[in-house]
């Protein structure tokens, strides 16, 4: 039961449940042609959700569907350590794109773009690759500049300090 | 006929020429960045073509509007990032097959759809337009709803495998779409004081951050190039032999792009998705759909493709846009005095029928583009993960900043992009989600006007035989996979009987 609860699947589908459940309550506070559609499609959400959340904990083998387009990382057996280093890259990633965009407020556009290949080239390039990779954020910092805010008029710097 | 002589003699003219090369390259940028589709091209290209004369500039503008789905294809299949939401059916399985060392087949598939899809949903236009946009017209409220209701469970119940969860996914798609203003009442409604979300959930944004943002955390995760094999296999011209050993996937496809973009508001983004999961449901190896089988390419490029002429033709014959795109193209026509309607055809002979030969021309001008350029853009998915990161999200966020010049919609994006993801992880396919909410306000605002057409009776929902025959193709699109699994159940016990 609880290494079910562990997987991404069902804790998913029990935020989806609270979520339409809230979305249906939230709705009462609408007149009353506004709030028909939301119930309409709220309702039958919620249960097929909650179906399908039943049909998670009856079924005693987890049937695996053909998923197209999706990673498999959760189907498949990976090893810890793989799954450690995934995760690592995956927070890695998430802690480079918050800085850039954080920088972006107070810069403009243009410094997340800087920001988001120095730091992928940082903490995801090989290190033989640094001076190179350096050479292409500097580059691909300038042609971002050129084309949208020379030929497509984004203001790229424009950011709460001027 | 002595009409097209004449529109082909004025399209031949040094600047018409110039005017739709430069459309299609144009249209081509445009769609590959995400964000900014046909209908944000075409707005953007009105200071530009102003001053032209009517001809060149509905040439210009006809070759943007045309070649804006080829751009969109090009990241849909290279980066798993559909330019605009008519491209999402593309990744299915354009982006497998970029994972197995096809990328560059796969984009030729894209440029020959282009030519097929595109010249035989032009030929319907000049030769069915006044048909289809009769036929259209019988169309009332309820049918329209129940269209899209049709379209949400088709894509629920094919493209995921699993219907319940596609099922659930379209239903987010549709809530998440009751954000904002009422478009009925006007009240406003789950915007909890943030006032961007006022106007609704911003589709492109959350494109963005569903396909874009999505991607660039899987890729980041594991490292890989976007070609797992690291190098490209197949040649641009297999592509073109793949594309037409399937004439009847092709013709079914256009059939479908054509019918869907005579319907107002399904549009091209229904088309793909419907194409796709209807070649799925024929195939007698469904399960290959989704892991990168080139059928899958060719039904939702195809209908695409087919989808734009057929967007047209209410557009042109009675002056009502099937789209948004097709609604700046409408305002670009009435701006250089080409009014729609019944009478445009007798009144604008030269401007309508220049716009078709430039529409058959843009078809044959992307063919020539996507096979010169499909090995080399299909490069990209060797490029090292640490560099091909950043650019897919510079390239998706910067599509969602310039759309307002706000931060805030690069917030938004990166939301949708840890929703995908988290959906991505559990199993859950993000395209009804996105169909929903493109779908959403049409399908609620035809609910609503079926409602006050029948004073409040729900029996308009079943009254008509158009009605009838949709529910009917809903319930059998729901059941067909349960059936199907259970026939198979059956038929493998037979089996076992028989040999016990």
């Amino acid at each position: 039961m609880l290494e079910k609860l562990k997987r991404t699947e069902v804790w998913f589908k029990l935020v989806l449940l609270a979520f339409f459940g809230f979305w249906y309550a939230r709705a009462f506070s609408f007149p009353q042609q506004s709030r028909q559609f939301p119930h309409l499609i709220a309702v039958p959400s919620l249960i097929l959700t909650l179906i399908s959340l039943i049909t998670d904990f009856t079924k005693e083998k987890e049937v695996q569907g053909e998923i197209a387009g999706t990673d498999d990382s959760e189907l498949t057996t990976l090893d810890e350590s793989a799954r450690k280093e995934r995760r690592k890259r995956f927070w890695q990633a998430w802690a480079i794109i918050l800085v850039s965009m954080a920088v972006g407020f107070l810069g403009g556009f243009l410094f997340s773009a800087f920001f988001l290949l120095l730091g992928f080239a940082l903490l995801f390039g090989n290190r033989n690759n640094l001076i190179k990779n350096m050479i292409l954020t500097v580059g691909i910092t300038m042609a971002t500049y050129v084309t949208f805010q020379w030929f497509m008029d984004v203001p790229l710097l424009r950011g709460v300090l001027w | 006929m002595d009409v097209f002589l004449q529109a082909i003699a004025l399209m031949f003219q040094w600047q018409n020429l110039a005017a739709l090369m430069g459309g299609a390259l144009y249209g081509i940028i445009i769609g590959i960045l995400p964000g900014l589709g046909p209908a944000a091209g075409m707005a953007l290209a009105i200071p530009l073509v102003s001053s032209w004369s009517p001809v060149t500039a509905l040439v210009f503008v006809g070759s943007l509007y045309k070649c804006c789905n080829y751009g969109g294809s090009i990241t849909a299949i290279l980066v798993n990032t559909p330019g605009d939401a008519s491209n999402a059916a593309t990744i299915l399985d354009g982006y497998p097959m970029c994972e197995k060392g096809k990328g560059g087949v796969a984009l030729s598939i894209s440029a020959t759809a282009a030519l097929v899809g595109g010249i035989l949903g032009t030929l319907c236009l000049i030769y069915t337009a006044p048909l289809l946009a009769e036929f259209a017209l019988k169309f009332g409220p309820a049918e329209y709803f129940l269209t899209a209701i049709l379209a949400l469970s088709v894509i629920a119940a094919v493209v995921q495998g699993a219907t319940l969860k596609g099922l659930i996914s379209a239903g987010l798609g549709l809530i998440l779409a009751t954000v904002g203003y009422d478009v009925i009442t006007g009240h406003l409604r789950y915007t909890f004081g943030i006032l961007i979300l006022e106007d609704g959930i911003p589709v492109i944004q959350a494109v963005v951050g569903l396909f874009a943002v999505t991607q660039a955390l899987v890729l980041a995760e594991s490292m890989e190039s976007i070609s797992r094999i690291g190098k490209l296999e197949g040649s641009s011209w297999e592509g073109v032999w793949t594309y037409f050993k399937y004439p009847y996937a092709v013709i079914r496809s256009a059939v479908i792009g054509l019918f869907i973009g005579v319907l107002p508001g399904v549009g091209q983004s229904g088309a793909g998705l419907v194409a796709w999961a209807e070649a799925k449901r024929e195939s007698k190896h469904p399960g290959t759909f989704g892991t990168g089988d080139p059928e899958g390419v060719i039904s939702s490029e195809t209908s695409t493709n087919a989808c734009m002429p057929g967007d047209l033709v209410l557009t042109i014959a009675l002056g009502i846009p099937g789209s948004v795109a097709a609604a700046v193209f409408l305002g670009i026509m009435i701006i250089f005095g080409v009014i729609p309607g019944p009478m445009v055809f007798a009144e604008k002979t030269n401007e309508i029928y220049t716009l078709f030969v430039a529409l058959i021309l843009s078809s044959l001008v992307l063919f020539l583009v996507g096979m010169t350029l499909a090995r080399y853009l299909a490069a990209v998915t060797l490029i090292r993960n640490e560099i091909i990161v950043p650019i897919i999200l510079i390239v998706g966020l910067i599509g969602s900043y310039a759309i307002r010049n706000m931060m805030e919609d690069v917030m938004i994006s990166l939301v949708f992009g840890i929703l995908g993801y988290v959906m991505l992880k559990g199993g859950f396919t993000t395209v009804p989600l996105l169909l929903g909410l493109v779908l959403g306000e049409m399908v609620e605002l035809n609910y609503h006007r079926a409602l006050l057409m029948s004073a409040g009776s729900y029996s308009i929902f079943y009254s008509s035989t158009v009605c009838k025959i949709l529910i009917l193709l809903t319930i059998v699109s729901l059941a067909g996979p349960y059936l199907g699994s259970l026939g198979r159940r059956m038929k493998g016990r037979g089996k076992l009987i028989g040999k016990a």
